[in-house]
């Protein structure tokens, strides 16, 4: 789970390009939207063709996404549970 | 400006009688396309897509019959090309103008053009650039002034007819032809599929059920005059939310805005109806409707046209005007196709049937990605012999407060030099570092914004006054996110369209990024041109100096073909 961690943090920093910041400034637990990274909607949709480009999970509905990025954490489980690939 | 002469191609029909007449009997042009098969799609230069089938999924789309566009073809031009020639010159033939003449425009408005000529790593190819496909389309039709481009999302169909009106009213021509069109490719489809906003079934625009939009192609002309005639565009506005580049604002403050400088502007309480965009999206919807009820029309009847065309980009504006100015002349406001129940917060008086109407005027509204809103208002004008004021043709002055160049290699601000150490797309990083720091968006968006935005912050960071208006001009379009947003579609393996690129794909962001960035409600306006015809671009500006209300704006050229040659060349002006 550690390594599936990292990995997690190390792609969205990469496709939400939210330069200058490292795996270690992201926490676990932390919300990812709001006061958390302050992604917005479309930083949402760009997590959802992540999770199925590197993880072969398809999420129809941009709803669903709000409550799987909630934290690393929750992503990771969630990832963990449902990868296809 | 007057209502000369009008055409709309779209599968309902050729003309615009036959398209009124469909619409008014309930016809509709949505239709549903299954998904194609992945190994079609992966890959394929776009004319070897099968027509009717370019999606990775099930999809509702108003698109034409492959029997349609065969009649559309037209020998030399592309599809896209053809479809605005045969619409313009349909209007061009019923107004009965001689376009060869210095005194005519020919202004078009599109979100893509010819997006789908677009290839990634191969030689420069520039058919895909707005710009080049108005020159292939005027040089058709026998123009000999130059093309202009409105590219403002889906604002662009209504900004068109508000920089034609000025343009006209200034006195810089005397009759104006003014095409939007779209086609649907791949490149459309999967950027929309990729924001998640469409819906798998007919749109049904206000309602409480409805979860998204369908996309359709059209192309609509309408020829305006100095002359008298019927009907005229009485004013407009454009105006930005300067809140989200592609999610509209909670309190509509942009399309409040719009509605309120208009009637600001001429106060009727003779409205027939509002056309609203009424895209079927959750938001956009639920902005609208609170902007309505914010500008006190709540009583007004409402509809919205998506549910017969789709959403037809950049024709939608001038189609559902034409649509439009057809019902007031009818006497009629057509239903809302697909509105069965209220599905705002505030209730309109929306019209779910075809009603009938005997006021004067209309309002047609819009919104689009890049926070823009646009608002027009039209009236018919039976009574004879009605004067209106004479219509002042001088030259407003100008004062050039700043300036701004930021070229790949220097900068310069009020002629003095700023020192700089890279060059190229590093540039823009550095003078970001140096300068702005505080706002790590810069590092989501293209070039383009990249470069708006470290160009536009210098030059306010030398005046205090934020300006009122953002009016950008370029030649490139948005071809370098153009271009990344495809690599993402394209690979024949690996098609993950990314909704973050496509946002990008729109030109005018930059101008609604600048907006942002510095809470600027006023106009955000994007044009493109053939060339940086600065005679041409001076013309435009002093058009837009010349609206009563105008105080001061950011305005200039900025380009981005490449990271070696792009150019932000800005100036901060007010009225003298």
């Amino acid at each position: 789970m550690e390594e599936l961690i990292k990995e997690i943090k190390t792609n969205i920093i990469e496709v939400l390009n939210l330069e200058d910041m490292t795996p270690e400034d992201i926490e676990n637990d932390a919300p990812l939207f709001g006061e958390g990274l302050g992604l917005d909607s479309i930083d949402v949709l760009e997590l959802i063709v992540m999770m199925e480009k590197e993880y072969g999970i398809k999420l129809k509905n941009p709803a669903e996404g709000k409550e799987i990025f909630k934290s690393i954490n929750v992503m990771a489980q969630y990832i963990s549970d449902h990868r296809t690939k | 400006m007057y209502f000369l002469a009008d055409n709309i191609i779209s599968p309902l029909g050729n003309t615009t009688e036959q398209n009124y007449r469909a619409v008014e009997a309930g016809r509709s042009a949505l239709r549903h396309y299954p998904a194609a098969d992945a190994a079609v799609l992966g890959g394929c230069p776009a004319e070897t897509f099968p027509k009717d089938n370019v999606s990775s999924e099930p999809y509702v789309a108003a698109r034409f019959s492959a029997e349609q566009f065969h009649d559309i073809e037209i020998n030399g031009l592309t599809r896209f090309e053809a479809l605005a020639a045969r619409s313009a010159r349909q209007a061009i033939d019923q107004a009965g103008i001689d376009v060869s003449a210095p005194n005519v425009v020919f202004v078009l408005s599109t979100t893509k053009a010819n997006i789908d000529n677009l290839r990634t790593g191969e030689e420069p190819d520039e058919t895909f650039i707005p710009s080049v496909a108005a020159e292939h389309i005027a040089t058709y039709l026998g123009f000999t002034t130059k093309p202009l481009v409105v590219c403002n999302a889906c604002i662009s169909g209504v900004a068109a007819i508000i920089t034609t009106k000025r343009l006209l009213d200034a006195g810089f021509f005397d009759h104006a032809v003014v095409c939007g069109a779209d086609v649907l490719g791949r490149f459309f489809l999967s950027g929309f599929q990729s924001l998640k906003a469409l819906s798998p079934d007919e749109c049904r625009p206000f309602d409480i059920e409805r979860i998204g939009l369908n996309l359709g192609e059209a192309a609509a002309t309408i020829v305006f005059s100095t002359s008298r005639s019927r009907f005229r565009v009485e004013c407009g506005a454009i105006r930005n939310d300067a809140f989200h580049i592609s999610s509209p604002s909670k309190n509509g403050e942009g399309a409040y805005l719009a509605l309120q400088a208009i009637q600001a502007e001429t106060f009727h309480d003779d409205l027939s109806f509002i056309n609203a965009h009424g895209t079927a999206t959750m938001f956009n919807d639920q902005m609208e409707a609170v902007a309505i009820s914010r500008a006190g029309l709540s009583d007004v009847p409402v509809n919205g046209l998506k549910g017969f065309f789709g959403h037809t980009m950049g024709a939608a504006g001038i189609l559902e005007t034409i649509m439009s100015k057809e019902a007031l002349d009818h006497g009629q406001i057509l239903a809302t196709r697909g509105f069965e129940e209220t599905g705002t917060s505030v209730t309109l008086n929306l019209a779910s049937v075809n009603r009938t109407a005997s006021n004067k005027r209309f309002i047609k509204m819009i919104s689009g990605f890049g926070g823009g809103n646009a608002a027009v208002l039209v009236h018919r004008e039976d009574e004879e012999g009605i004067s209106f004021a004479k219509i002042d043709h001088s030259e407003c002055k100008i004062n050039t407060l700043h300036h701004i160049i930021v070229n790949s290699h220097t900068v310069t601000l009020d002629q003095e030099p700023i020192t700089c150490h890279d060059c190229g797309q590093n540039l823009l990083v550095e003078l970001y570092k140096q300068n702005i720091r505080d706002y790590p968006k810069f590092y989501k968006m293209d070039p383009l914004c990249r470069l708006g935005l470290v160009a536009s912050d210098l030059l306010l960071q030398a005046e205090s006054d934020i300006p009122q208006a953002v009016i950008i001009f370029n030649h490139s379009s948005s071809s370098q996110a153009d271009r990344s947003f495809w690599a993402t579609v394209s690979d024949p393996n690996e098609s993950f369209p990314s909704p973050a690129h496509f946002v990008y794909t729109l030109p005018n962001i930059v101008a609604g990024e600048i907006a942002m960035r510095h809470g600027i409600h006023g106009e955000t306006s994007f044009y493109i041109l053939p060339d940086r015809d600065e005679h041409f671009i001076n013309k435009i500006v002093n058009s837009i100096c010349r609206e009563k209300d105008f105080v001061n704006a950011l305005v200039g050229w900025i380009d981005y073909p490449d990271d070696e040659h792009y150019l932000a060349d800005l100036s901060y002006i007010n009225k003298a």
